[in-house]
């Protein structure tokens, strides 16, 4: 059985379950790199140009540990997901750094997804990535339709039932993550940043659960459907031209307006969709007086100053509540 | 209306023709000053930590104008990829909340390019007629070609005179006289009065200087201050520098030629075409198939120029360590930290190490 390996770093947080699914379909296995540990770390960052940002070195680690496991690695170069929308130059040349760093990973498989160069682009490229398992179109293509409903089921389990991520994936429903009846004194706080910053747990060094144990109730984009996510960004900071700022922006201007006691937004250093719009929210923060928390980490940062951060954050949102009541 | 505009380079000089051709049509031109520390700091001062040292430095470059006396401002916007598509918004609400009433309008540089300096102008001078507008913008153009055409002769004498400073002198009373000049056969004059100058400029004939190359993100790479004078520095070392990025050469092609279906670079990205098939914004791909058409040219060495936290020009410095075609790079990031003595420390640092591998290689210099 030919064997495909998925690193579990960047867009994995966001296509995991149709990209396993469209795989699985043609007949191959699945091979998940394991989650982010100090050696996956240390080998991407050994390998990159030292500005490259935290994620794409995780990628590159995630990579070297699925060397030997598998016969395919896939890689796509995710570019445009929308009329003049595009993703970080990173995103986009992720297969071409992957094969001039790692020279000697097994075949990268790297479609490019452009939806502005038209549907037979599209087509072209994820015929040519089943080809490689396949040489017949039809079954390709109801790998496809079988990846679409399993990426649309995903990402409705999130929106409509309030999970983040890591929960739809493992299947944990843990009702207690975000907005719990019944706890209704409890701060809400909401985290703003990427999926693979939010979700790598060694990389932002359990904020999440931090958060939980200070009894903070977190949210997170992913609980917001995606049409409100569309509405805030076209509000606050027009057309969007980064696909992925709508986790950033959008769902910071959808908390904000649901009056939110504080918005944490993580964000890696260096990234320069995140080093723009995140200003923009700021500003939008400053005017309706919510505390606002930019925290930036890469690969020096440590746990014992995000959480002395933290800590201040929630004894300064809880102070502004009382003064404010 | 007082309209104003970020610095780049000679960019001023077109401007101000246009300006001067188009007359007096109710406006003024704001010409900012040239960058100085004093630009960066109030660039850094009102910019996000993380935006790209281009923002900070247009930034800066807008408040002066507004200082001046600026109201209407002209801004770079492209589509997408790179954080130039949120400059304008970015720039217009800091320079609002610093008490400034400029409005912004837009110059497209990604595409469009021609309707988008079209409109700009019209709007500029309320409609006036189009075979007016395309006179003056031709007009400013007129004097852009002579000005880089007088530099590409500057930058081969800064390596080998012997009097180290007098091309760098010349350029600029050159630039001087090309921006007083009233018409075009003054400036075919002046031109050719300038290049026989610096062909009679004392040089050292027995010289056979380093050659290097240039390239990068284009307003780090043009502007000189962004850059910390890279190309006066490597003339001082006796280092010939080539660059072929200029602002004539991207108004040539980007306005005119490509439309007709010429791509300046067509050779640079085929040649980058093994190692990186497809645009990933700014100015990446270009940089990968530099340094490999520098290399099969035999250029001693290339200095590749990128802002601090620049996205595709960071794609482009992974891409380009293992491309097959081996040469010497010299990699200048430029931010708001940036100093000069530890740069041309490097920058020596990384002439003696040509002039040892080109003796090496058997050839003297």
């Amino acid at each position: 059985m030919i064997r495909v390996g998925i690193p579990r770093a960047l867009l994995y947080y966001q296509y995991c379950s149709g990209w396993k699914t469209f795989f699985e379909r043609l007949g191959a296995e699945v091979v998940v790199s394991e989650p982010t540990n100090k050696v996956i770390l240390n080998s991407g960052v050994s390998r990159a140009v030292a500005d490259t940002c935290l994620p794409v070195k995780i990628l590159l680690g995630h990579l070297i540990s699925l060397i030997g496991d598998c016969d395919y690695i896939f890689v796509p170069a995710i570019t445009s997901l929308g009329e003049k929308t595009y993703n970080c130059s990173k995103i986009i040349g992720l297969p071409n750094i992957a094969r001039a760093l790692i020279p000697e990973s097994p075949v990268i498989l790297d479609p490019e997804i452009n939806l502005e160069k038209g549907r037979y682009h599209l087509y072209y490229n994820i015929y040519k990535t089943g080809h490689h398992f396949t040489s017949n179109p039809f079954r390709i293509e109801k790998a496809v339709q079988a990846a679409l409903e399993s990426h649309s089921a995903y990402r409705r389990k999130m929106s409509d039932s309030g999970i983040t991520r890591i929960q739809a994936i493992s299947g944990n429903e843990d009702k207690d993550f975000g907005c719990t009846p019944g706890k209704e004194n409890s701060m809400r706080i909401a985290v703003i940043g990427h999926p693979y910053v939010l979700y790598d747990d060694y990389v932002n060094h359990n904020l999440i659960s931090k958060l939980r144990s200070m009894k903070a109730r977190v949210f997170v984009p992913e609980m917001v459907p995606e049409a409100m996510l569309d509405a805030a960004t076209t509000r606050l900071a027009g057309q969007a031209h980064w696909s992925f700022e709508n986790d950033i922006i959008g769902a910071g201007e959808y908390y904000l307006e649901q009056k939110i006691d504080g918005i944490v937004n993580l964000s890696v250093f260096g990234c320069g969709p995140d080093s723009m719009m995140v200003k923009f929210l700021e500003h939008r923060a400053k005017e309706l007086g919510v505390a606002f928390l930019p925290l930036s980490i890469d690969e020096h940062s440590s746990e014992g100053a995000l959480l002395s951060r933290l800590e201040a954050f929630i004894d300064m949102a809880k102070r502004r509540e009382r003064v404010c009541v | 209306m007082r309209v104003g505009f970020p610095h780049f380079s000679t960019a001023y000089v077109i401007a101000k023709a246009v300006a001067n051709k188009l007359g007096a049509l109710g406006h003024e031109l704001i010409i900012p000053p040239p960058m100085t520390q004093k630009t960066l700091d109030l660039g850094v001062k009102y910019s996000p930590a993380e935006a790209c040292l281009p923002y900070k430095l247009t930034l800066g470059s807008l408040i002066e104008a507004c200082e001046l006396g600026a109201d209407v401002l002209i801004q770079a916007r492209g589509t997408g990829i790179c954080r130039l598509g949120y400059y304008a918004r970015g720039q217009e609400q800091m320079l609002h909340d610093l008490g400034y009433d400029a409005h912004f309008v837009n110059l497209d540089v990604s595409e469009h390019k021609i309707q988008s300096l079209m409109q700009l102008v019209r709007d500029l001078t309320h409609d006036a007629p189009l075979s007016r507008i395309i006179s003056a913008v031709f007009w400013g153009l007129n004097k852009l070609f002579a000005l880089d055409k007088i530099e590409k002769v500057v930058q081969k004498t800064r390596a080998v005179e012997t009097e180290k400073g007098e091309a760098n002198q010349i350029y600029h009373e050159a630039i001087n006289a090309v921006d007083e000049a009233a018409d075009r056969k003054e400036v075919r004059k002046i031109t050719k009065e300038y290049i026989d100058r610096l062909n009679k400029v004392p040089i050292n004939h027995t010289a056979n200087p380093l050659r290097v190359g240039i390239f990068g993100e284009i307003y780090v790479v043009i502007e000189p201050f962004a850059n910390m004078d890279i190309e006066i520095e490597l003339g001082k070392l006796g280092v010939e520098a080539h660059r072929t990025m200029t602002l004539s050469r991207w108004v040539k092609y980007s306005l005119f030629l490509n439309y007709l279906g010429i791509n300046e670079w067509r050779k640079v990205h085929q040649l980058a075409m093994p190692y990186l098939d497809h645009d990933i914004g700014g100015d990446g791909w270009e940089s990968v198939g530099e340094k490999v058409l520098y290399a099969r040219n035999g250029y001693d060495g290339v200095v590749h120029i990128a802002p601090f936290t620049c996205m595709p020009e960071i794609v482009a410095q992974n891409i380009m360590q293992s491309t097959r075609e081996d040469i010497p790079v010299f990699v200048l990031i430029s931010d708001e930290q940036m100093g000069k003595q530890g740069m041309l420390t490097r920058l020596e640092a990384f002439v003696d190490l040509l002039e040892f591998r080109r003796r090496r290689n058997g050839k003297t210099i």
